[in-house]
Order: structure tokens, then sequence, then C-alpha cells
């Protein structure tokens, strides 16, 4: 693990600074109930539509606080969504203040909202963090069953050959053929509207790695085929190795500077996937966030827009965790083949 | 002495679109225990296929036409896939030309040795080995943790001998594990070999197309020409006093024969395509000693001295004056 990491900071910087990104996302996200100030469905609804709540070291008065805090916050007219800070009312943030469960707060009745509220009042940071649960782990869950299903069959294709592959690659051919999109669509459809967001969300991976998985398994196929041909696999042959450990051990390893690269290059695709469908309201449904749902809320309204900004940081989110990926996928073409040492 | 391999009447042809095309043809010899037996031929003659028919890890195309091959007394020709793996590095290991090409280019060298281990042991037993294995084949312990491309060419051969070896085979087969090589790391692998062999008491075929490296460390050599075993016999004999005029056009063009200041040498003529082999004795179009018969029959090997060469100068007629 330190050699790989030391291997991947001296080929690619970017692609190091990405990897503690994306760690420290992935981090957040499993820790989301004890990092969020409030639960996700929480709703404020005096406060909808409040901007991100400032934080501050000194006070109206002057005087230096050495604990940060917040102040109170006015709602100056309910129906523009108007709020000022209430320089009489300070609240510090405080460790542990709601309860034991959640690390960061103010008491109440003093409310923080790191990234401002949403139209129903909910604190916008709590809800990133339990959405980035969705976004982030859809694409690794999608990216492991196809990957598993394109080595298994790229490698059986490639290796054996004959009547097998033709018939594989027919299928691979025909899946390719499919619009995932639509068929997403399609398939959503033919559900009742109504499933909860679990069998959505496992809906949309399923479908998405089960197309998915047809082009990586041509490409390794492919890589198969000129790899049997190498020496080392004779090699392992007079060894007496049986045809099941050369594939899995010698073979497919070698594709694994291309595969990784591959499959890191296309987590984006599913988290941009569920985001898309979200974005048409038929990917996780309400009150569950999902970085998705929580900017379709945005779609096509430009008052909000301009009213309220801050809405727009899941689209960051996906953003950020999006080029992430795509700096280690290239950082890890160059650090999975030991030939580049 | 008990034989270690015994080969009988090989015969190999290659099935492509059209009629098929023999390469190997009555290839017959035997090598026991703790014995060295080189094959030696120009390129394309056939030794690898002869190598690679003993342990059946033949091209797609190629088929075993007759023959019978005898491992510790044991018949492969019947065996199964399944059961030729149980052989193939248990009881015999190969070593082939490129050693660079034939390690797996994204595995440790430690990995490939310890994945070649075949009886069940421990993780740590398996260390033990390998590092045993290493240390044998004058390999360092760091090396283990090497990848391929970070060792010299005669390391990785090292490796590859160490992978041949860890599960104490009694038979090597060494097809050409220096051509590859310098001459000096040549020089330390076959002393290796040599010094292998002695400590396991390993029967060994050493494939190699230089009669002069073949006779510095084989006890026994055997001349194959277009597919055909031409002269076997003990090295000694077959290199003192070749009978085979082909044997014998080998070792007057080798380099230290010549005069300061003499011509090079070649044998005329070139190695025969083996789709359309010349009527006769294949070798005749380039024999400086053929006869009117050589043309029409192919010879049988025929006894003379201590060794076998396949020439009806020798045998199965009226010893005529050879001419041309
Ligand atoms: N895969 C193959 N397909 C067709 N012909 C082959 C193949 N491999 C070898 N041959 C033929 O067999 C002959 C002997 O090859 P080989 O045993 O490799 O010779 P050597 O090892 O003596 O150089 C070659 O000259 C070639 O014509
Ligand atoms: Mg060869």
């Amino acid at each position: 693990m330190r050699r790989f990491w030391q291997r991947l900071w001296k080929k690619s910087k970017p692609a190091g600074v990405a990897l503690i990104v994306l760690f420290l996302l992935y981090a957040t996200a499993l820790l989301a109930n004890f990092l969020s100030p409030y639960p996700y469905e929480r709703q404020f609804r005096e406060y909808s539509l409040c901007p991100p709540t400032r934080i501050h070291f000194i006070d109206s008065q002057g005087r230096f606080h050495l604990r940060p805090f917040v102040y109170g916050i006015t709602v100056v007219n309910p129906a523009f969504k108007r709020y000022r800070e209430d320089h009489t009312r300070l609240y510090p943030i405080k460790f542990f203040a709601e309860g034991r469960r959640r690390i960061l707060g103010v008491e109440p009745p003093g409310k923080i909202f790191l990234l401002g509220t949403d139209l129903h009042g909910r604190d916008i940071f709590s809800r990133i963090l339990h959405g980035a649960r969705i976004s982030l782990s859809i694409g690794l869950i999608g990216v492991s069953i196809s990957f598993l299903l394109g080595l298994i069959i790229g490698g059986v294709s490639g290796y054996f050959g004959g009547r097998l592959d033709t018939v594989l690659m027919r299928l691979v051919e025909i899946i390719m053929t499919f619009p995932s999109f639509y068929l997403l669509l399609a398939l959503r459809a033919s559900f009742k509207p109504n499933i909860s967001s679990l069998q959505l969300y496992l809906l949309i991976v399923i479908i998405m790695s089960l197309i998915g998985w047809a082009s990586l398994a041509r490409i390794i196929r492919g890589m198969v085929l000129s790899l049997k041909e190498e020496e080392f696999v004779m090699a392992s042959r007079s060894l007496g190795l049986s045809t099941f450990r050369i594939i899995t051990r010698h073979i497919l390893p070698n594709t694994f500077s291309y595969t990784v690269t591959a499959l890191t290059l296309s987590i984006p695709g599913y988290i941009l996937g569920e985001s898309t469908l979200s974005l048409l309201g038929l990917g996780i449904q309400e009150p569950y966030p999902s970085w998705g749902n929580m900017l379709s809320i945005c779609v096509g309204n430009l008052r909000i827009l301009t009213l309220a900004p801050w809405m727009l940081t899941p689209g960051l989110c996906i953003f950020v965790t999006v080029m992430c990926f795509n700096f280690l996928g290239d950082g890890l073409r160059e650090v999975m083949d030991p030939r580049n040492w | 002495m008990e034989k270690t391999l015994v080969v009988k009447n090989l015969a190999l042809a290659f099935h492509q679109e059209r009629r098929p095309v023999t390469i190997l043809a009555g290839v017959e010899f035997e090598i026991s225990s703790g014995e060295t037996l080189a094959l030696v031929g120009e390129s394309g003659s056939g030794k690898t296929l002869t190598a690679l028919s003993i342990v059946k890890l033949l091209p797609p195309q190629a088929r075993l036409e007759t023959g019978e091959v005898r491992l510790n007394g044991q018949s492969l020709t019947s065996l199964s896939e399944r059961e030729m793996e149980n052989i193939r590095g248990r009881q015999v290991g190969l070593v082939f030309q490129e050693p660079s090409a034939y390690l797996n280019p994204v595995f440790t060298i430690g990995n490939q040795i310890e994945e070649a281990i075949k009886s069940s042991l421990s993780r740590k037993e398996k260390k033990e080995r390998v590092a045993q294995m290493l240390a044998e084949v004058g390999l360092d312990e760091k090396h283990y943790w090497h990848y391929p491309h970070q060792l010299s060419g005669g390391m990785q051969q090292r490796a590859l001998i160490a992978m041949a070896l860890i599960n104490h085979p009694s038979l090597l087969i060494a097809d050409e594990p220096t051509t590859s090589l310098d001459v000096t790391t040549a020089v330390q692998i076959i002393s290796l070999i040599k010094t292998l062999i002695k400590k396991h008491h390993l029967a060994l075929l050493f494939i190699s197309h230089d009669i002069a490296l073949a006779h510095y460390f084989a006890d026994r050599m055997a001349v194959m020409y277009a597919g055909r075993l031409v002269e076997i016999g003990p090295t000694r004999t077959v290199f003192n006093s070749p009978r085979h005029p082909y044997t014998e056009s080998l070792i007057a063009c080798l380099p230290e024969k010549y005069k300061p200041g003499e011509k090079i040498r070649a044998i005329p003529g070139t190695v025969p395509d083996f789709a359309n082999l010349p009527s006769g004795c294949p070798f005749h179009p380039r024999c400086h000693r053929r006869m009117e018969r050589c043309f029409r029959e192919e010879p049988e090997m025929f006894p003379v001295a201590s060794a076998l060469v396949r020439c009806f100068l020798y045998g199965n007629s009226v010893a005529t004056e050879p001419g041309n």
C-alpha cells in the first residue's frame, strides 16, 4: 500500500491529490451521520432558502472569541426569503451540541447551515453528506459488478476461443447496441412508480453494470487473445498449471493496468447516470437525498438559482468527484504496470 | 541403468489448410538419469518441436502421428491433458531460449517461483523453499521482490531455472538456454546447469544449434536435420569422428577449426522447406558424398562404432566407393 502510494505520487501529483480528495469524500460519506449537524430530513420551515451561515471569531463589539460562533438568524421577509444575522444572539459552535451522536453543532435555538438550506428549510450540508452515500457508492458497486462479469466473460472468451467465443461476443455486441440510458428509462417505467429508494438504487446499479460489462469484456477478450500467445503463458503451461489458474493468475493480471484505469474512468458514468435520472425525477426519491435529486429541484427554476445559488453545491460535488476519478484513472494507467516503475 | 526418458519413433505433422506437413519423423532417443543428451541442428530443424512433443505442449495445428514417450517408466502418450498437467513441473521442467519473454511481467520473481510449487505447503514453507531455490541458482534473496524487467538476462534465466526445478523433476529440458545471452553470461548459466544436474542427478535434454557448446558438456549427442535424427552417439565419438556428412560439415564449419586467414566455409545450399522435402535422403541436395540411391530412398539408422548414423555410407548395401 505504501509502495503503491509512493509510486502514484511520483508518477502523477494530480492523481495523488485526487486520491486524497476521494478518500476524504468517501470517509465523510461513511461518517455522514456523525459529521452532519442535522438529520437529512429535518425541516426548518421558517428558514427555507436560508443562505449559508457565516462563522465568526470576532463579534460586533470587536471582541475576539477563541471558540468560533454563529449569530442567530432573524427572518426579515418570509415571502422573499430575506434573512439577517441577529448580532444580539450569539451561539458558539460546540462539539456534541445536539446530543452525543453529532460532532458538530450549536445549542438550539441557534442554527448552523454551513451550505444554506433548501426550499423546505433542510440543511444542505447534512444532505450532501448523506447524498454522498448514494452518489459515491453507486459507481463502486456498479463497477465491481461489471468488472467481475467483464473479466470472467472476456477471459473465457479470449482464452478458449472457438464457438463459445463467437456466442459470447455476439451477446456482447447485442448488449452494446442497447442505448443504456433509454433502457434505464424504460425499465424504470415498467416498475411501479412508488418503489422504494433502495430498490431503485439497486435497479439503477444493476442495469448500468449489466450493460457496462460488455465493452470491458470485449476489450479484455482482445487482450487475452494476444496475451495467451505470449511465451510466459507457455512457461506456466510447462510448469503444469491448470487452465483456470493460468487465466486467473497469469493472463488476467496482465490486463489490470488497462482494466483498473478503464474502470476508474467509468465510475463517473454511474454517478452522472444516477444524477441525470434523478434530475428527471426518476432517481432516488425524496426525502432521501442524492446529489442528483438535490440538483433536480434547481432545474428550470431560475428564481431559485438567483435567490439561492448555494443550492448548486451538489453539482460542485459531482464535478469534483468526477474530475478526481479522471485524474486518478490517468495516474493509475502509469502505476499499474510494473514495467513503468 | 534406468532410463529417465525414452522417446520412440516420434512423428509429428502440421495439419493446415491443405495437406499435412510432416516435420518430425522417426525421432528416437533415450536419456538415463544423470545423463545429458544434446540435441543439435540448424534453426528450424525441429528441435523445439521435439522438446514440446515430449511434454505435449504443441501448437494447436500440430499432431503427433506416431511414437511413444516414456518418462520414468510411464507412458505419456495416452495421458489426458489433466494428467499431463500433473507430470509437467513435477517430473519434467523446461527452460527456454528467451528468458525475458518467459517470465510474467507483472509479478515479482519470488511470486512466480512460489506459484510454480505444486506440493501443498504452508505459506512459510513455500517461502523457505523459494529462498533455498534462489540461493541454489545463484540469485540473491532480495531478488524475490524484483520484477522481471529489473533483472538482467542472465538473472532472468536463473529465475526460470529455479521455476523449472522447484518441484525437483527428474528431467530438465533446456531449449537453447543461452542463445539469447552474451558469452560470459552464457558460460555462467551453462556451469550453473552443470552443477545443478550433478547435484540433483537430473537427466538433461540440452537443445542447441551450437555443436561446439553441446560438445563441451553433453554425455551424448544427437544431430537433427530436417526433423530427422541423422546421428546419435557418445559425444566424443560423434564430435571427434563424425560419420554423417551433415555432422561432418557442421563440425568443419566451426570457427575454431580455421587457421588464421583461411576462408570461412558454410554448408552449401539451404535448409529444406518442410512442405517440399527432397525425395530420398532429405540431406542429399547439400551432401558432398551423395550416391545415386540417396535420391530415391531414405536411409534408416545404421550402427557405426558406438553411434547410430542415418546414411547409406554405413549399411544396407555393398560398400561402394562414395562419389557423385
Ligand atoms: N506453429 C507452427 N506452425 C507451422 N509450422 C511450424 C510452427 N512451429 C514450427 N513450425 C515448423 O517446424 C519447423 C521446426 O521448428 P522448431 O522445432 O521450432 O525448430 P528449431 O527449434 O530446431 O529451430 C520450423 O522450421 C517450422 O517450419
Ligand atoms: Mg527452437
